[in-house]
Formats: structure tokens, sequence, C-alpha cells
């Protein structure tokens, strides 16, 4: 025992780690890559596995398949890497069951690589376009997510393959204090969305002097339409648990805790298993590499409570009560959870501790922006063509994020505003565009960091209901405990929801305005302080649209239901087509005199399957706002005597 | 009221037994309890207060606070609605409305035979699909209005044949 | 002892001792509902206290006074969110003083007069839960629309096991107080103590009559 270091007992680690892959390297076969997060079996990633073990199969062709995490090109679902001898690895995107078949024929057993459905090759060559020619791979720089989409999550060594652990091994061999100094000179700001200095967090830590001290991860991701934590989660979950060790090293924490949404079956699976994995080899757990130093590091899963990513609930829920927000002071890091010392940080904080340690706080800090330093991760969903998990620099602008490295708007529609920060967030409109994306300047714009999350709208997005719609999450979502929260989001909503539907006053805009204020100055915790942030943005900036929805019971972007309606141009409407009729959900679509359709405006529910079912070429179903703007047609009289008898 | 069966009873211990007897166990054994019987029967909730020391009342406090906790038995066919973002700006409402539409019954209800339940959940993380529905635990991608009578029809018509099957099956033992 | 300047007025207090009790015990009147003095950790949940320190508007239940400090207990910023706040309150609270056992006594009506705001909130929609009485206690009914949610007997209340009775069910906008799993055997406890029926600042919990069937 005397004579082992925390470095001899890791070598031996990754020596089985190498021999695994060179058994598995010289045997030349091709390697068969294929994304297997949430989104990539969502997308029939199991299906096309099945596909291509059948295909490989039936051709006789031996390859190894091998199942990944994420790459974040969610556009590109199921995504598959292959690898075939001679051949530089080659990206395949939508790649659907029948298509792994064209693959193993064409490709591993033609040599055609099917330059029509390749996304591009990922090495230099003469034939193939590098994917790294695309803006979509151009702009990206991958600390967090570097390993996420080339490695089995379910595979330790695999990690270790990729250099994991290597970092914890060599820095057991340091002191704790050189590891603190080295995540505090990097300038590392928490990724859950305040920005607080990790390196302080941590230091406070440490000098709590009391011997029990807790590390929490904080993957209790619940803002709608943000999903990075689970991505990562689920791509690389070894990279989150040696940042936590590495913390806990750091700060002189005895016990760890995950904390995952229960949502998220497929992460808690990963997870468990990883935890097991290094468990196995002594990375976690009593003793680690031989080393005295201990740390007991589980999983917790959230019930379904979006409070509950607030530190102070989030302590509340581990000990068995009500995940209520408490007043700090005390900080958790001061007493936090039983009690003790307690540093919670999030998923993609910790995964970017094992790189700033491998490649120093100087490297760390040559990326991103001089006070939000390294790089970010975001989800962009909603109007643009490459929506998916990106990792850029801090500092690049939200123009280059939307409309380089995500492709842009759809359909030709213009850009209209983009929600950053979820539901604590707020939505800025087009001449925000050049603001670069880091802490500070967001919040500066009215915005706000968030965890990650970017939701980017085209014209035909109403800002009013997207306000409403946030507010209705966090209004349930609130925990109840404080008044403005309880109380003044259910306001904000109601408010909301009658100007969506048209009933709207002349002061309603005043009470809005005053009741966010105050909502924000007084609510006790987070979440209730940036509840009102999507109303008090939307306001500032698309004031204008508020008022159509009172003043002319109209809604500009022919979003809210109340105020639109359906129709048929008759002009437009070809004669006995009967497209829409069978989309109509509720017989609300009839015929009139002259064999064309028309809407019966009180039946209608206003889904819109008619107009995505007439033909393209006809284009007869219009939307318009004022709903009374419709013109009236009258059901021929014939067809009611049938219904009546 | 559903009758806790003596095996339930059985059973109920089990998940119980499986966690030490402190506060911090709570929300696990309520998850355990959950995932077995797909809700939290009265019965259960004083079994874990016993196990734990503290009122029946305190359990029910907790439990009411998280949105994974049902207090009645859903139905057997158990539809959810994602209303994330993504789902919700591509119509996510407009499924949930025909859901409840087609089945007389609001979000958060079961119907009077047990057999449907709807309920809509924050996101799925399947936003590439939207608007997502899910049947049981396997994901309906692009919904529309008409898929959605497509499902519940097809569940019908499942249910019919089954039941043509057994009474054949009846008919022909006796 | 420790001074410190509330309002221009210098008032002295044993150090560590929470602002709000050493204003309110030096007749220096802050609105509160939802204090309870001697608790480890301010509940700071009605969002009434609120006081201006050095410029920064905090709640008074939050902060222990430990040395010398300047206290502003009226400026705007207290009083519009005080007043807003308590606007909230009111706009979930079913003004029906007449017919309520608190009147005259509610601590709703003595701050509204305080704060010179009208029992029926401007701008605001009246929202009432269902059902307006709970009677799940053998002998207490609970008025969910005349709580205030302040959680002072939840605090208080406790069985002879030390374990509460009464708790908060359900969440956000839905949160009230329930008996849930009150029974027989706990009641010679709540024969005796009554704690939460007294530390209700409102008239949410009532006596049912005849008390005892």
């Amino acid at each position: 025992m005397s004579q082992t270091t925390p470095r001899i007992s890791f070598n031996a680690i990754r020596e089985q780690a190498e021999k695994r892959r060179k058994e598995l390297d010289e045997t030349g076969l091709p390697k068969v890559h294929i994304g297997m997060a949430t989104c990539g079996i969502a997308a029939g990633a199991l299906e096309t596995k099945t596909a291509f073990e059948q295909a490989l199969a039936d051709q006789n062709i031996a390859a190894r398949i091998h199942a990944v995490g994420c790459l974040g090109h969610c556009y590109a679902e199921p995504l598959v890497l292959v690898e075939n001898p001679g051949w530089p690895p080659i990206f395949y995107y939508g790649v659907t069951p029948g298509n792994a078949g064209m693959i193993v024929r064409a490709f591993l057993r033609d040599g055609d690589p099917l330059l029509e459905t390749l996304l591009g090759a990922t090495e230099p060559n003469d034939l193939i376009p590098q994917v790294k020619d695309f803006p979509r791979f151009a702009f990206e720089k991958k600390v967090i997510t570097q390993k996420s989409g080339f490695i089995d999550p379910e595979d330790v060594y695999d990690y270790i393959d990729h250099g994991g652990y290597e970092t914890l091994s060599a820095c057991l061999e340091k002191s704790p204090g050189d590891i603190l100094q080295e995540v505090v000179h990097s300038g590392l700001r928490g990724r859950g969305g305040a920005g607080f200095p990790t390196g302080t967090k941590w230091r406070l830590a440490r000098e709590a002097e009391i011997e029990h001290k807790v590390v929490i991860c904080n993957a209790d991701e619940g803002d709608p339409g943000a999903y990075m934590d689970r991505t990562i989660l689920e791509s690389n979950p070894h990279q989150v648990i040696e940042g936590m060790v590495l913390c806990a090293y750091a700060v002189g924490a005895s016990k760890g805790i995950i904390y995952v949404r229960a949502e998220y079956p497929l992460a808690v699976r990963v997870i468990t298993k990883a935890l097991q994995q290094a468990e196995g080899l002594g990375l976690i757990g009593k003793n680690i590499l031989g080393t005295d130093f201990s740390f007991d590091l589980s999983l917790f899963q959230g019930s379904g409570a979006f409070v509950c990513g607030e530190e102070t609930a989030m302590i509340q829920s581990i000990e068995g009560y009500r995940g209520v927000a408490q007043h700090r002071p005390p900080y958790p890091v001061e007493k936090g959870l039983y009690g003790w010392p307690t540093v919670i940080n999030n998923v993609k904080t910790f995964a970017s501790i094992a790189p700033i340690l491998e490649r120093g706080a100087e490297w760390y800090r040559s990326m991103g922006t001089d006070k939000s330093p390294g790089t970010a991760v975001f989800s962009v969903v909603g109007n643009v063509v490459h929506p998916g998990l990106v990792e850029i620099p801090m500092g690049v602008d939200l123009r280059t994020l939307i409309l380089e490295i995500c492709g842009g708007i759809p359909n030709k529609k213009a850009f209209k505003a983009v929600q950053i920060g979820g539901p604590s967030g707020g939505c800025l409109p087009e001449r925000f565009l050049d603001t670069p994306i880091d802490f500070d300047s967001l919040t500066e714009a009215g915005a706000m960091m968030g965890s990650g999350g970017i939701v980017v709208m085209d014209e035909d997005t109403c800002m009013v209901e997207v306000a409403r719609y946030f507010l209705d999450f966090t209004q349930k979502e609130s925990c109840g405990k404080c008044t403005f929260c309880r109380v003044g989001t259910k306001h904000l909503l109601g408010i909301l929801e009658r100007i969506t539907k048209g009933e709207g006053r002349e002061t309603d805009l005043k009470t809005l305005q005053e009741l966010s204020q105050d909502i924000k100055l007084g609510s006790l915790c987070g979440l209730g302080k940036t509840a009102p942030n999507p109303v008090i943005t939307s306001l500032r900036y698309f004031r204008e649209e508020y008022e159509a929805h009172i003043k002319e019971k109209r809604c500009p972007a022919k979003m809210c239901r109340s105020l639109t309606a359906f129709y048929i141009d008759l002009d437009k409407c070809a004669r006995g087509c009967d497209a829409c009729v069978g989309s109509c959900p509720v017989e609300a679509i009839f015929t009139t005199k002259d064999r064309k359709k028309a809407v019966d405006q009180i039946l209608c529910v206003k889904c819109g399957e008619c107009m995505v079912a007439c033909p393209v070429e006809y284009s007869a179903v219009k939307k318009i706002s004022p709903a009374q703007l419709a013109p009236i047609i009258p059901r021929p009289e014939k067809k009611e005597d049938k219904k009546a008898e | 009221m559903h009758e806790i069966s003596a095996e339930e009873q059985q059973q109920i211990a089990v998940c119980i037994g499986a966690f030490a007897p402190k506060r911090g166990s709570l929300v696990p054994i309520l998850q355990r309890i959950q995932d077995e019987f797909a809700y939290l029967s009265g019965e259960a909730m004083r079994k874990v207060a016993a196990h734990l020391g503290i009122t029946p009342g305190e359990v029910y406090s907790v439990a009411t606070f998280y949105n994974q906790f049902r207090f009645h038995p859903p139905g057997k066919h158990a539809i959810k609605v994602c209303l994330g973002t993504a789902c919700h700006v591509r119509g996510g409402e407009v499924i949930l409305e025909n859901f409840q539409r087609k089945l007389g019954i609001r979000e958060g209800q079961t119907t009077e035979d047990k057999e449907f339940s709807i309920d809509r959940v924050a996101c799925v993380g399947c936003c590439a699909l939207a608007p997502v529905a899910l049947l049981g635990d396997k994901v309906y991608g692009h919904m529309a209005p008409s898929k959605v009578e497509g499902l519940i029809l097809g569940i019908h018509l499942e249910k019919e044949r089954q039941e043509r099957e057994k009474a054949k099956h009846e008919s022909n033992n006796s | 002892m420790t001074k410190l300047l509330v309002d221009n007025k210098e008032i002295e207090i044993e150090p560590g001792t929470v602002l709000l009790e050493a204003c309110l015990r030096n007749h220096i009147y802050i609105p509160n509902l939802c204090y309870l003095p001697g608790m480890p950790h301010p509940d700071a949940s009605c969002r009434l206290c609120f006081v201006e320190i050095d410029g920064k508007v905090v709640p008074s239940c939050t902060v222990k006074v430990n040395g010398p400090m300047r206290v502003k207990t009226d400026t705007p910023a207290v009083r519009k969110l005080q007043q807003s706040a308590l606007r909230l309150l009111l706009s979930v609270h079913e003004v029906d003083c007449a017919n309520c056992p608190a009147n005259k006594q509610c601590a709703l009506q003595e701050i509204a007069r305080f704060l010179r705001v009208g029992l029926k909130p401007k701008g605001l929609d009246r929202l009432l839960k269902e059902p307006s009485i709970v009677s799940d206690h053998p002998f207490i009914d609970f008025y969910p629309n005349r709580c205030v949610l302040c959680g002072r007997c939840v605090r208080l209340c406790r069985t002879k096991e030390g374990r509460p009775q009464m708790n908060f069910s359900a969440r956000g906008f839905n949160t009230v107080i329930s008996f849930y799993g009150a029974n027989r055997e706990s009641m010679p406890t709540c024969e005796e103590c009554r704690s939460c029926l007294k530390a209700c600042p409102v008239g949410a919990l009532v006596l049912r009559e005849p008390a005892r069937e």
C-alpha cells in the first residue's frame, strides 16, 4: 500500500482499457457508431441499429456496432458515423432502417460511400467534403461535450481510453489546495444559470471547519426545451463523475449526490451503471485509487418539481420534505444538506473540471471572454434549420449562433425573437442579435444565461402567447410558499390569458408591468424573482403586440386561437377536392352549393389541420385575425334537413 | 375506493422494507411504490409513515407536492401529452384537446370504464418529433388530430377483438 | 446591548435579536403575518415585513441585529412592496368580514388599515378556491379562502410524539392546510392544545359547533 501511488493504481486500469481497444482495432473491422441518446432513440436509432445488424448478417459482413451518446445534431438523428478501413470516417444523417441496409450494401460491401446521403467526413481527404467546413461544426469548440457521441456511455473503459480519469489520477498526487487554486484561476462560472464563480464557492466550502461536506450535482434540468444536461449525462456520465470527485477532493467532501429528474429514465439508467463501474474500479467510494481519500457518490431522483432546481428546495427534497425554497443566508455552501457545507454545481460545471485541470487554467481562459471564460453548451430549438446542442466559446454573438451555426430560420420566414434562459429568461428582438452570449451581456439585455435553453421564434410566433406559455409553466411550478410567487404569478397568468383571448382591458398592461416588478423584487427565491422576466421583456420589446390584442382584438402573428379564424378562399378552392374534409377532427368543413368547401366557424376548433391538408397548388385555407373578418358562408340547407332526419 | 388485497399489502411491505427507516428515504420509497402500483394508496402512505416514524399527514404533504405522484389508479391506457416548448409551439395543446374531446375527460382524469387516463407532461425530450404523445411508454411523434382518432380507435378495435376471442374461447369451453 | 436607529428613533436590544422582533418590542409596527418568535430559521413567506437598510429592501424577519444599523420602515419602496403583497393576499381572500369570527381581530384588517389598502384590491380579479370549507378534522373546520398560508399553525402543531398533525398539501397556488390522516387517537392532544386556533391571524381555522360529535 505504501509504495502505490494514484498514478500507479490508475495505470493498471488504463492498460486494461488500451488492451481492450487494441483487441478491437486489430481485427481491422469496419465500425458503425450509432447515436443512442434519448433524442436518437426517439428518432428511431433502435430500429436503425437492428437494421444494421440485420443487414450485416444478411450480407455476411463482419463489423463492430458501437452504441455512442449524442453529438448534439438533433436535426440529423439518427446520426451514424461509419469507419470503413481505407476511407475517412463518414457521418450519415437521418439514417432510417432502409438507409442502414443501403450503407451496408453500397459502402461496406461495394465501396460506394453514397455521396448523396452522407453529411461529411471527419478527416481531410480528396473525395468527401469535411464536416468541419460546415458552420454547424466549424464554430463549435468542444470542451464539455468533447467526448460525447464518440464513446459508449455505458462503458467506463471507453472513457478511460479517451483520456478519462487520467486527470483525477494526476490530481490526487497534488494537494487539494493546488486543485482549488487552479479552478479559481480558471475563472469558471457556474453553468446552472446565475454564473457564480465556481472557485469562490469551492473555497468557501473548503474553509468551513466542519468535518462532513457534501458535493451535489444539479441535474434537475426542468426548463421546457432545454436538454443539455440530460444529453451530457446520457452521452458521457464519467466526465461529470470525474469532475465531482475532483471537487470533493479539493473541498474535502466525503459524500456526493447526483440529483436527476425521474423524467429522464435513460439518464438515470446510464448514471446508475456508470456509478457501479466507477466504484468497481476504485474511482469513487473508499480509498480512491489507493489513497486515503474516500468519496461516496450516489444518485437521487427528483420527483417532478421544477423548483427543486433551486438549491435550497433541492436540499429539502433530498432530506425528505416538500421542495420548498428557504431563505438564504445561510447559503448551502455554509449550511446545506443536513446542515453540512454543500457545494451544488450544474452538470456542465462539473463536466468542465477535468478538462480545466488537464490543460490548465490559462488554456481555459484563452477561450471565451474576460469575465465569462470557457465554453457554454446551448440547446437551440424552435424555428431553426439545424436545432440541437451547440458548444461554443462564450462571447459568440446570437446572430452567429442562430443564423450561421444553426442555419437560420426555415421556410423563408423572418426572425422575430429569441428566448434565452427558459422560464426565467427573456425574449430578445432582432436588434439584440449582435449581443455576445455571456453572463453579463445577456443579463444587461434583459434576458439571462439560464442553464442554456434557446428557443428561436419566427414571425408566426405571438409574443403574448409565448409569455403566457412561460407564465403558465412557472405558475404551475411555484412551490407556493411566498405570496408574490404563489399569488402574483397566478394573476400575471390570468391577465395574459384574457389578453390572448381578446378579453384584455385597457388597464391590464399597467397592472402587468407593476405586478411584474413587485414579484421580481419581493419574491423569496430565484424562481419567483425571475418568473416575470418573459412578461417584462416582451412588454418592453413587443408592446405593440399586446396593444393589438387588447384594442383591436387582433393577434398580429395569427397564433392566438380565440382571435383568429380559418376560412377557405372560394376563389382558390378546387371544386370537388376533399383533402381538407377528412383532416377536420370536428366535421366543421362542409360542401358549398358550388361543390367547394367552407368552414363552419361555430364548430371549428382552429387546429389548423385543414391548412396542412390543403394541396399546396391551391393553398385555399387562410388564417385571419381578428376572427370576425372571416367570411361567413352558410351551410346549404339541404344538408341540415338531412341531419335533422 | 380501491380495495387493497393481502398480496398488495405484502408488495407494499417489500417496497418499504428495502429502505432505511429515516426521513431521507421518504421520496425514494414513494417512487418505488409509485413504480410498482402506478399510484399511492392511503394504505401505502400509512405504512410508509409507520416505517419512518412520521404521521400519514406528513407523507401526504410531501407526496402532493411532487408531480410524479398520483393518488388514484390511472387508466389501463395512460395517455400523456407533452407540452414542452417545442411541442407547445407545434400545437401540443390541440393534441391534448383532441384526446380530451374524444374520451370525454379532462387532463388528470380517468374514464369511467378505467380504460384511459390523460395527463400533460413537461418535455419528454423528443423535441425534434414535436408534437409528441405517449401511450404507456411508447412515444408517438409528429402527432396530429387525425392520429389521435386513429390511436384510440386502434385500442378500441384491439379490445373488441380480444373480447370476441375471449367470448369464442368461453363458448368453446362450455 | 447594541444600539440601532429605526426611523430616527434609537433603540437598544440584545445582540442576535431578529430585527422585526426588535422593532415590535419597541413599539415600531411593521406589518407581518408569518413571523413566529423563537424559530431557528425565518419562514420569510408572507413578504410583508420589509424594511430598508442601506438602500436595500429586505424582510426584517431575516435580519439579525448584531451591531449598529440604520433601518427605515417607511420608505416608498418598502410601502410599495408591502401594499402589493397585501393586495395579492386580499385578492385570494373571501372578504366577508361581517360573517367571519375574526372580524375586528383580523390581522388582514389591521394591516390593510395601516397600509391604507382597500379590502377590495383594484386591478386584480378575486380568485377563490373550491371547496370553501374543509372538514377533515373531527372538530376544526378549515376555510381555504380565509387562509393567508402564513404557516404559523403548521409550525406549531405537534402531537404527543412531537409530530405535526396538520401540514401543507398540494403545491403552488393550490397549496392548502390539511389534516390528512388526523384520527381519534391523536385527538386528545388537539383537545388540549388548540395552538393552531390561537396562532391563526385570520379566521381560517374555526371550532366546529357543536364542538364535539
